[in-house]
C-alpha cells in the first residue's frame, strides 16, 4: 500500500534509522475550525532524493506519521481537496546521537538553501503543526444583472447623455438671455452643418428625383453642392 | 453637439479596448452553474472481490450499515446501500503494482476495518475512511484474521488482528487492535510455504503447505495459544494423494465456532472435510448433475464465532449449479449433509448472513432470489427477478457471480432483504427484496482504450451530405430533392411538438436542451474497451446511463488483452486486438456489423502517425514508411526511452503563424511529422527530450535535464507547433527542488513577417532539405506532479488551446490556459503595449494552479491513466474524457462558447430588455416628432 510507497529502497533501511516525523494539522479557525472535516483522502507527501517518496494518508487524530526517513532533504506537502497548505522543507541530518530532523517553510520556485520560518527540530521524533494557508474556490461566479453596473455601463451612458441633450436643450435655450441667444443664433447660422445653405439642411432637403433628372447642373434648385 | 460626439466616440474606444483586454487575459474557469451539470463522474472502486466485500456497521450503536470492499484494483471502500453513492474510498496500490492477494476484515461491534495487502497492514476507520495504524511486515501477506475471542479475558475496545506473512521468515503476528503495535510473533521453522490463518475462539490455527517427494500438496496445521504465542500443537493431514495443488482446497474457514479445511480432488468427485484440530478427515462424494463437469466448488460459511456452525458448499458446472448444507457437530467433530438445494440452470452466487446465531444463506440465480435458514430447507422468502436492469448484448445472459446479503428476519419469513450482485456484464447491483435499487458500472474502472463516435442517425445526415458534396450537381441537386421529401414525414411529428418546443424554449436556456437532434455534437457516444473484453458505451450528452454493454472477447484468466478502439467511419466503432479478428459495431446500439478486420500484429505498440509506423525493438525505436523500414533511433548506452508523442493525426491548425500585437506575424513550425521522444539515463539521473522529424529521423530540437527523479512519472505532450513535459528534479545550484513543467514553441523563424529558409518554397520535403524551427523554450515550476498531459481539441483548431494535466496528488484534471505558459511570456521585464495586446504577462517562475482551472472542482477523480479528448460539432467545444479507475467528463470551451448561448445568457433579461425598448419607443416617438415639427418652425 502507499503508506511507505515501497519505491526503492524504503524498506531495506528500516530498523536502523529513526528519525521520525509527525505532521498534525490543529484546528485553525477561521479557516479550518475542525480539521475532522478534512477529507479521508488528504495525504502528504514526502519528497527525498531520486527514488524516496513517502506518502502518508490522514489518520484518525488529524495526523500524518512518516516513520524510518533516511538522512536526506526532503520536500513536504500537503494534498487536500479543499485546502492549500504551503510547502515545507525536512532535513534529516547525522548526529552524535542518532538524527536530528528539522522543518522550515520554503517557497516555490526560489534556491533550495532560501528557508523560511523554521517549524521545528528535534533529535530522532519531531512534531509539528501546520496550518492551512488558504481554502479552495473552485467556482466561478457569472456577474448577475445589477441595476447600477447597467446605469454605469457607457452605452446607457451615452444614452442618457443623448436624452438630456433633446429634453434640456431647449429648456437651456429658453431661459437664455436674450443676447446670449443671439449669439447661438449667429453661430448656428455661419456654423456648416445648419441654416438653408448648411450641409445639414442641404442634406435634409436633397432633391433627389431632381438630381437624378441631371437638372442639378448649376441651375435655380436648392439641391446644388457646388454654390461655394 | 460635435464635442460629446467625439468625447462618445472616446468612451467607446475605451470601453471596446477595456473588453478586448479581457479576452485576452481569460480567466477560464469552472463556473458555478455549470460545475455539476456539464461534468459527470462515476466514483469507481473496481470489480469487487468476493472474500472481501460485506456489509458491516460502521457506527456500533447504530444498525445502518454499509457496503465496504476492497476491489481487483485495490481500491478500499465503503459505499452507501441506500444510493450506491462512495462513502470514502483508499486506494491502497497508487503505482499499479498487481498484488496477488489482498485482505478486508471487520470484526463484529467495530468501527474499523482492517486491509492487508503486500507488506501492509492497515486499519481504516470504517465511517469516514481514515487511517487508524500501520504496520509493515517483513515477508509478503498470506493473510489477515481478526482475533474473536470469548476466554472473557478481551477488554471491551478493538479487537487485535493475526497475520500470517511469508518469504524469508515466515511469522504469525497478533497485532494491537488499538496501536497497531505487535503483541507477539511466532517465528515458523521449516520451509513450509505458508497458506492461511484460521482461529476459532480459543486457538489460532497457521497452516502450511508442505510439498512432498511426489509433487502432492500436504496441509501442516500449527496451532498457536492466541495469549502467549506459544505453540500448543502441531500435525499433519494425511491428504498426500488427493490434493496436487493448492487451486483445489476449497476452502480455510475462520472465525467460526467450529473452523474446517475443505479441499476436493482434480477431477471434483469428492469433498473432504477436516474440522481444523481434529485429525479426522471425512470424504463426500460429489454427485453429478449434469453431463458437463464441475467448474468449481465454494464454500460458504458464516463468520462468527458464536453463529451456529453450518456451511454451504456451491457446485458451479458450466450450464447449471446446486448446493449442499452441512451441518459440524461441535461435540465430536462430526460433518453431516444436512439438505441440499436443487439444482438450478445457469449461474448461481450465494452468501450467507448471520443474525444472532441463526445462519441464513441467500442464492441468487438468473430469475429469483431465496433465502434458506441453514438450519433447514424450506424456503424463508422467495423474490422473482425479471432483469437486473443492466445493459447487456443482445441474446446474452446475465448471470451474476457473487453476492453479499443483509437479511432481516421476522419469526418464520424474511421481513427484508438486502442484496449487491457482481454481475457478468461488470456491473455491481443492489436489489433490495428483488428490486433494483441502484447498480455501479465497476467494469468501467478497468477501461483500457476509448474512443468517441457519432451517434448512427447523425452519422447518416454527415454521410449524406458527403454524397452530395461529391457528386455532380444535377445529381446532387435530385439527391438533396429526395432527402427533404423524405424529411417530409417528420413534419407532423415535428408540427405537433412545435408549441412545446416553443415554451420550452422561451423558459429553459439553449444550452442544456440536449433532448432534441444534436446540433452540436454534444452527444457522441463514448466506447470503453475494458480489460474484461467487454465494449461499453456511453452516451456523452446523458451520461447516467450505460447505452450499451456487450462481450467482444471471450478471455481465459490470466489472458491479457490490449484491443485497439477507432471509429473511421462516423457511426461505426472498430474493436482490433492480438486476440482475435476485429470487429465494427454500430456505435448507437452495439450490433456488430459483418466486416471482419485483420489480427494486429505482434510486438509493442507506440502510438502511430499517419503515415509513419513505429515499433520498438530491444529499446530502439523502429519507424517504418509504407512497410519499409525508414530510420531507427538507437539510444546511448544506458539510455531507455520513457515515451514518445507523434503530433495527434487530426491535428487541425487554422492559422499558420502568430499575430504579434503590431500586426506582424510570426510563423509556427507546422509539420504533421514531428514527435516528442523522452529518454532516461538511470545511472546519470538525466532525462534527454528530443523533438524529431518522424521522416527522416533527423533530430530538431533536443534538451537535457540533469538531476531528474526518474521514478516519478515524465509526462509530455505535442500538439500544433508547441511540445510540454513536466518532471521532478533534486535541488541543485540552478534548480530549486520539485516539479517542473517545460513548454516549448517551435517557430520558422523569430523574426516577424519572415519564414526563414522556408520562404520562397511553396512545398517542402523534411527529407530533402534539413530546415531546423527556432524553438523557445519556458520552464515553470508547478505544485505538484503530473502524470499525464492532453490537449484540448476542436473542430477546426481555431480555438486557443487548452493543456491538460491529471494531477495524481490532489486527485484532479487541471485546464491549463496556454496563454499562461507561453514561452513568449516576456522575462525580467513588464511586457510592452504590443505584448499586452497580445495578452502576454511578465514570466513568473512559479505556476500555481488555480482552483478555478481544475476542470474535475470539489469532485476526486483517482487514478486517472489517460484523458482523450474530442471535438464537438460546434468550433468553441471540446468534448473531454478521463478514465482509469474513475470515470469523468466535461465539456471545455478555452476561447470561451463564441458561437453557443451558454448559461449567462438570460432569455428573460433580453426579453424585458426587447419590451422596454419598445414601450420607450412608443413613449419618445410624440415627443421627438413634436420636437422636430418644433425645430422647423424654429429654424427654417
Amino acid at each position: 500500500m502507499l503508506l511507505l510507497t515501497p519505491l526503492v529502497f524504503a524498506t531495506l533501511t528500516s530498523i536502523a534509522s529513526a528519525a521520525r516525523l509527525t505532521v498534525s494539522i490543529p484546528s485553525s479557525p477561521p479557516l479550518l475550525p475542525n480539521p475532522g472535516s478534512l477529507a479521508p483522502s488528504t495525504h502528504a507527501i514526502l519528497l527525498g532524493p531520486p527514488g524516496t517518496r513517502y506518502s502518508a494518508p490522514l489518520r484518525r487524530d488529524n495526523t500524518f506519521a512518516f516513520p524510518d526517513l533516511e538522512e536526506a532533504s526532503y520536500l513536504l506537502t500537503i494534498q487536500s481537496r479543499d485546502y492549500f497548505f504551503p510547502p515545507l522543507r525536512v532535513d534529516v541530518t547525522k548526529a552524535a546521537d542518532g538524527q536530528t530532523i528539522a522543518a522550515w517553510q520554503t517557497f516555490r520556485g526560489n534556491e533550495w538553501s532560501n528557508k523560511g520560518p523554521q517549524y521545528g527540530s528535534a533529535k530522532g521524533t519531531l512534531n509539528i503543526q501546520v496550518s492551512p494557508s488558504s481554502q479552495k474556490d473552485f467556482y466561478q461566479h457569472r456577474g448577475g444583472f445589477d441595476i447600477m453596473s447597467f446605469v454605469k455601463s457607457p452605452m446607457i451612458l451615452m444614452g442618457l447623455v443623448s436624452v438630456v441633450f433633446i429634453f434640456g436643450m431647449p429648456y437651456i435655450m429658453d431661459n437664455m438671455d436674450p443676447e446670449m441667444k443671439e449669439e447661438m443664433a449667429e453661430m448656428q447660422k455661419k456654423g456648416p452643418l445648419s441654416g438653408s445653405n448648411g450641409a445639414a439642411s442641404q442634406i435634409q432637403n436633397f432633391d433627389m428625383a431632381g438630381w437624378l433628372a441631371g437638372k442639378g447642373s448649376g441651375a435655380e434648385s436648392g439641391g446644388t453642392v457646388k454654390k461655394r | 453637439m460635435r464635442a460629446s460626439n467625439r468625447a462618445n466616440a472616446h468612451i467607446m474606444l475605451s470601453t471596446l479596448l477595456t473588453a478586448a483586454s479581457l479576452f485576452l487575459v481569460p480567466a477560464l474557469a469552472v463556473f458555478a452553474d455549470e460545475a455539476w451539470n456539464v461534468d459527470y463522474h462515476f466514483a469507481l472502486l473496481g470489480a469487487p472481490k468476493e472474500e472481501t466485500s460485506f456489509f458491516h456497521q460502521p457506527n456500533p450503536s447504530s444498525r445502518a450499515s454499509l457496503i465496504y470492499t476492497l476491489s481487483e484494483q485495490h481500491a478500499l471502500g465503503a459505499v452507501n446501500p441506500r444510493d450506491g453513492s462512495l462513502v470514502w474510498r483508499q486506494l491502497l496500490s497508487s503505482d499499479g503494482v498487481a498484488y496477488r492477494t489482498s485482505f478486508l476484515r471487520a470484526g463484529e461491534g467495530q468501527d474499523v476495518v482492517i486491509s492487508g495487502i503486500g507488506h501492509e497492514v492497515a486499519a481504516w476507520s470504517a465511517a469516514d475512511g481514515r487511517l487508524v495504524w500501520t504496520l509493515s511486515t517483513d515477508g509478503p501477506l498470506e493473510d489477515v484474521e481478526i482475533l474473536e475471542l470469548s476466554d472473557g479475558k478481551e477488554t471491551a475496545g478493538a479487537k487485535d488482528a493475526v497475520a500470517l506473512s511469508s518469504g524469508a521468515n515466515p511469522t504469525v503476528q497478533r497485532i494491537d487492535g488499538a496501536s497497531g503495535a505487535v503483541k507477539w510473533q511466532f517465528n515458523i521453522d521449516g520451509s513450509d510455504a505458508p497458506y492461511q490463518l484460521s482461529a476459532s475462539s480459543t486457538q489460532i490455527f497457521a497452516i502450511l503447505l508442505h510439498k512432498t517427494i511426489l509433487g502432492y500438496v500436504k496441509l501442516r496445521v500449527v496451532v498457536l495459544d492466541p495469549v502467549t504465542g506459544h505453540k500448543v500443537d502441531e500435525y499433519s493431514l494425511n491428504s498426500e494423494n488427493e490434493l496436487s495443488t493448492t487451486e483445489n482446497i476449497v476452502s480455510v474457514g475462520a472465525n467460526s465456532a467450529s473452523p474446517m479445511i475443505a479441499w476436493t480432488d482434480s477431477l471434483y468427485t469428492t469433498l473432504k472435510v477436516n474440522v481444523v484440530g481434529t485429525k479426522s478427515i471425512q470424504s463426500f462424494d460429489i454427485a453429478a448433475h449434469d453431463d458437463s463437469p464441475i467448474e468449481h466448488v465454494k464454500v460458504h460459511a458464516p463468520y462468527h464465532v458464536n453463529s451456529l456452525s453450518h456451511f454451504l458448499v456451491h457446485y458451479q458446472t458450466a450450464a447449471s449449479h446446486w448446493a449442499d448444507v452441512f451441518h459440524i457437530n461441535l461435540k465430536n467433530g462430526k460433518v453431516e449433509k444436512a439438505y441440499s438445494l436443487p439444482k438450478l440452470a445457469g449461474r448461481g452466487a450465494f452468501s450467507t448472513s448471520t443474525s444472532d446465531a441463526n445462519v441464513y444463506f441467500t442464492r441468487v440465480t438468473r430469475d429469483e432470489i431465496t433465502t434458506v435458514s441453514s438450519a433447514s430447507h424450506g424456503v424463508l422468502g422467495r423474490w422473482s427477478l425479471n432483469t437486473f436492469g443492466v445493459a447487456a448484448g443482445i441474446g446474452e445472459q446475465v448471470e451474476p457471480i457473487h453476492a453479499a446479503s443483509e437479511v432481516s428476519v421476522k419469526g418464520d419469513t424474511v421481513s427484508a432483504i438486502r442484496t449487491t450482485i457482481l454481475l457478468s456484464t461488470g456491473d455491481w447491483v443492489m436489489l433490495r427484496d428483488g428490486k433494483g435499487i441502484w447498480n455501479r458500472p465497476e467494469m468501467l474502472a478497468s477501461t483500457m482504450v476509448v474512443t468517441f463516435a457519432l451517434p448512427a442517425d447523425a452519422a447518416t445526415l454527415v454521410q449524406q451530405l458527403e454524397v452530395e458534396a461529391h457528386s455532380n450537381p444535377v445529381a446532387a441537386y435530385i439527391h438533396r430533392v429526395q432527402r427533404h421529401l423524405s424529411d417530409l414525414q417528420r413534419l407532423p411529428s415535428i408540427i405537433v411538438s412545435l408549441p412545446q418546443q416553443i415554451v420550452k424554449g422561451f423558459l429553459g436556456t439553449s444550452a442544456d436542451d440536449l433532448t432534441a437532434s444534436d446540433t452540436f455534437g454534444f452527444r457522441q457516444i463514448i466506447v470503453c474497451a475494458t480489460r474484461g473484453g467487454r465494449l461499453v458505451a456511453l452516451d456523452a450528452g446523458s451520461p447516467d446511463k450505460i447505452v450499451w454493454n456487450v462481450n467482444v472477447a471471450d478471455l481465459q484468466p490470466g489472458q491479457s488483452r490490449e484491443p485497439f478502439l477507432a471509429s473511421r467511419i462516423a457511426g461505426v466503432v472498430e474493436v482490433s486486438s492480438r486476440a482475435g479478428a476485429g470487429i465494427q459495431y454500430n456505435a448507437t446500439n452495439g450490433q456488430p456489423l459483418a466486416e471482419r478486420l485483420p489480427v494486429v500484429p505482434e510486438g509493442p505498440q507506440v502510438p502511430s502517425s499517419q503515415v509513419v509506423l513505429y515499433t520498438m525493438h530491444d529499446g530502439t525505436l523502429e519507424a517504418s514508411f509504407n512497410r519499409t523500414p525508414a530510420w531507427a533511433f538507437t539510444p546511448m548506452h544506458g539510455e531507455r526511452i520513457i515515451d514518445m508523442v507523434p503530433r495527434p493525426v487530426n491535428d487541425p491548425v487554422a492559422s499558420i503563424g502568430k499575430v504579434l500585437g503590431d500586426r506582424r506575424v510570426l510563423y509556427k513550425y507546422l509539420d504533421s511529422n514531428i514527435a516528442l521522444l523522452v529518454t532516461a539515463q538511470d545511472s546519470m539521473g538525466t532525462a534527454n527530450v528530443y523533438v524529431l522529424s518522424t521522416v527522416s529521423g533527423a533530430i530538431i530540437y533536443s534538451n537535457v535535464h540533469t538531476g531528474v527523479d526518474l521514478t516519478i512519472p515524465i509526462a509530455s505532450i505535442m500538439s500544433e507547433n508547441w511540445f510540454a513535459y513536466s518532471f521532478t528534479n533534486e535541488a541543485s545550484d540552478e534548480a530549486s527542488k520539485g516539479h517542473q513543467l517545460v513548454v516549448g514553441e517551435l517557430f520558422e523563424s523569430l523574426v516577424p513577417d519572415d519564414r526563414g529558409m522556408m520562404g520562397a518554397t511553396t512545398n517542402f520535403s523534411g527529407m530533402q532539405t534539413a530546415t531546423e524551427p527556432f524553438a523557445l523554450t519556458q520552464t515553470y515550476q508547478i505544485p505538484e506532479v503530473i502524470s499525464k498531459l492532453a490537449v484540448t481539441r476542436t473542430r477546426q483548431g481555431i480555438t486557443s488551446r487548452q493543456l491538460l494535466a491529471v494531477l495524481p496528488d490532489s486527485n484532479g484534471i487541471v485546464g491549463i490556459p496556454y496563454g499562461a505558459v507561453d514561452p513568449r511570456r516576456p522575462v525580467n521585464r513588464d511586457p510592452t503595449k504590443d505584448e499586452q495586446a497580445e495578452g502576454l504577462v511578465r514570466y513568473t517562475a512559479v505556476l500555481e494552479f488555480d482552483p478555478k482551472w481544475f476542470l474535475n472542482h470539489q469532485r476526486e477523480i483517482v487514478g486517472v491513466k489517460n484523458v482523450f479528448t474530442s471535438p464537438a460539432l460546434i468550433e468553441s467545444t471540446s468534448l473531454v474524457f478521463a478514465y482509469g479507475l474513475d470515470i469523468f467528463g466535461t465539456r471545455l470551451s478555452p476561447s470561451f462558447s463564441f458561437d453557443i448561448l451558454g448559461k449567462d445568457f438570460n432569455k428573460l433579461q433580453m426579453l424585458a430588455t426587447v419590451a422596454a425598448l419598445a414601450v420607450a419607443t412608443f413613449i419618445v416617438a410624440p415627443l421627438v416628432m413634436r420636437k422636430q415639427v418644433d425645430q422647423r418652425w424654429r429654424f427654417l
